[in-house]
């Protein structure tokens, strides 16, 4: 609460009935905003603690959300990378396969040249691989720490309420404490219970689009230009941890199943799932393939960017910050 | 009419000015035909099932990677449209600064001769050159608009990759406004600054 600091008592007057007023609308938006009645926030605080609770729970929630932006950015540069890297994988993939045939002119008089391309071929797609991993490994991050973030948002009090310091924290010391104030608006409208399904929502669509980009991802490090003996494809499969850590990672955002050993598939928002790993062949993918693969990894099927401009928007309108 | 080739002068400024400008949006016009001729020819590619590979088992996959590629489609031909009305906004400027051109011929106090009109002092330009090249470059840049329509009108879903190829080669080359060209008139008009 950013309240000027001299008031006459009129003005406090007319401050507090405007409070009473955004709670109102606020009970109209959250049907169970009552403390009383919902028995998650029984627990009802004494007034002087609600006073210092919000001016607490506004910095928290400002911190949180300019985390969450920062995670959002960082996500659409490694994405971006990632597609750049995957596409260059892609073209020395193809080219290699195309040396045998390619018309070489008076070059094709040079001992060995055709080999020597291959495994110059081979090793830019070896290098791109690592680097496509390391967007990769980057965008597990960013979710990760969203999921931090989106369990971040209560604020809890530390220590007594009849302390004379009220201290407030992030994780509760009373079972009785839920944290988000009784369930009165943070700012002028939303909630915490509020401010936290919007985080879920934005959440929710990164950690399918990670699961997707990660089928993705298993698909491009398997293609590789080395022949080996009698066609064996060293391939990877979706159960193979892709590197050190990663299904720790995956586990603290619910993309691992405990029951199965193995990341849980892929799917589409409003989609059910699907058996992505029961059409395995060993072929090969083909040009077309691959170009869908790239297109699939560009279009971000499970993210839409207009709503998430829209949450972040609405999310900077209510705490006056700009979240853009 | 010395007096009247320097306003002529000033008028040719004023093309330079509108000419930038419309460089500004021939590249981003080309962009814009580029993304959405990338999108055109991938379509083919996505609709067919056989094409997902390991994608495959992920439902709803294909018919959700296709609708926001079109959807991206929709946007991009929104703004080509935009692109071309701002064109068609160049085009007008110009035929207004063609307009204004003889109207400042008529506006004098007296009609000049053709004598007057073809008359060159040392490197400047006559009244008729300036005349001239106002009225050419209007020309070019009009038909050149046309040009950039009708190709957009021909970028459809159904436009083949051959299609696509030529009508991108059309939209780069600009064959309406030839630069030589574009140069020799201003080389006449500004003669005396080049050397």
């Amino acid at each position: 609460m950013q309240s000027p600091p001299h008031l006459s008592s009129q003005e406090k007057e007319k401050e507090r009935e405007k409070e009473k007023e955004k709670e109102k609308e606020a009970k109209l938006l959250n049907p169970n905003p009552n403390p009383n009645r919902s028995p998650s926030s029984s627990y009802s605080p004494s007034s002087s603690a609600t006073r210092l609770w919000k001016p607490a729970a506004q910095r928290n929630l400002r911190n949180q959300w300019s985390k969450y932006l920062s995670q959002k950015d960082r996500w659409i540069s490694a994405s971006s990378n990632g597609r750049s890297h995957a596409t260059s994988l892609v073209n020395a993939y193809l080219s290699q396969r195309y040396v045998p045939e390619m018309e070489l002119g008076v070059l094709s008089e040079m001992p060995g040249i055709r080999h020597k391309a291959c495994e110059k071929l081979a090793l830019q797609q070896e290098q791109y691989q690592s680097k496509l991993l390391s967007c990769y490994r980057d965008m597990v991050d960013v979710v990760c720490h969203m999921k931090n973030v989106s369990t971040s948002m209560r604020c809890f009090l530390k220590g007594s309420a009849d302390s004379p310091l009220v201290q407030f924290g992030n994780h509760p010391e009373d079972s009785n404490d839920s944290g988000d104030g009784g369930g009165i608006p943070v700012f002028s409208i939303l909630s915490i219970p509020s401010f936290e399904n919007l985080g879920q929502e934005l959440l929710q669509m990164f950690v399918l689009e990670l699961c997707l980009k990660r089928l993705l991802v298993v698909e491009l490090l398997s293609i590789s230009c080395k022949e080996s003996p009698k066609g064996q494809t060293s391939r990877l499969s979706w159960s193979d941890e892709l590197y050190l850590g990663e299904f720790d990672d995956l586990s603290s955002i619910n993309l691992y199943s405990d029951k199965q050993c193995q990341p849980v598939a892929p799917r589409i928002i409003g989609w059910e799932f699907g058996c992505p790993t029961s059409g395995r062949t060993d072929h090969v993918p083909d040009r077309e393939i691959l170009q869908v693969y790239l297109t699939a990894w560009l279009v971000e099927v499970n993210i839409d960017w207009q709503r998430v401009d829209q949450i972040f928007a609405l999310v900077g309108e209510e705490m006056h910050i700009n979240l853009s | 009419m010395e007096m009247m080739v320097k306003k002529y002068q000033q008028k040719f400024r004023k093309v330079r000015d509108e000419m930038d400008r419309w460089e500004q949006l021939q590249s981003r016009f080309i962009n814009q035909f580029r993304n959405a001729s990338s999108i055109i020819q991938r379509l083919p590619m996505l609709g067919d099932s056989k094409n997902y590979g390991e994608l495959a088992g992920v439902h709803g996959l294909k018919e959700v990677l296709l609708g926001k590629q079109m959807e991206s489609l929709g946007s991009i031909f929104c703004s080509m449209r935009e692109t071309l009305k701002e064109f068609h906004i160049i085009v007008m400027s110009l035929e207004k600064i063609v307009r204004d051109g003889n109207q400042l011929l008529k506006g004098g106090s007296m009609q000049p001769t053709t004598h007057q009109m073809q008359l060159r002092v040392g490197i400047r330009p006559s009244v008729e050159d300036c005349l001239d090249g106002l009225k050419s470059l209007h020309e070019m840049h009009h038909s050149e608009y046309l040009v950039k329509s009708s190709a957009f009108e021909a970028l459809t879903l159904n436009s083949s990759a051959s299609d696509l190829g030529a009508l991108h080669q059309i939209l780069v080359d600009q064959p309406n406004i030839p630069k030589e060209e574009v140069q020799f008139i201003f080389n006449i008009i500004f003669a005396e600054e080049i050397c």
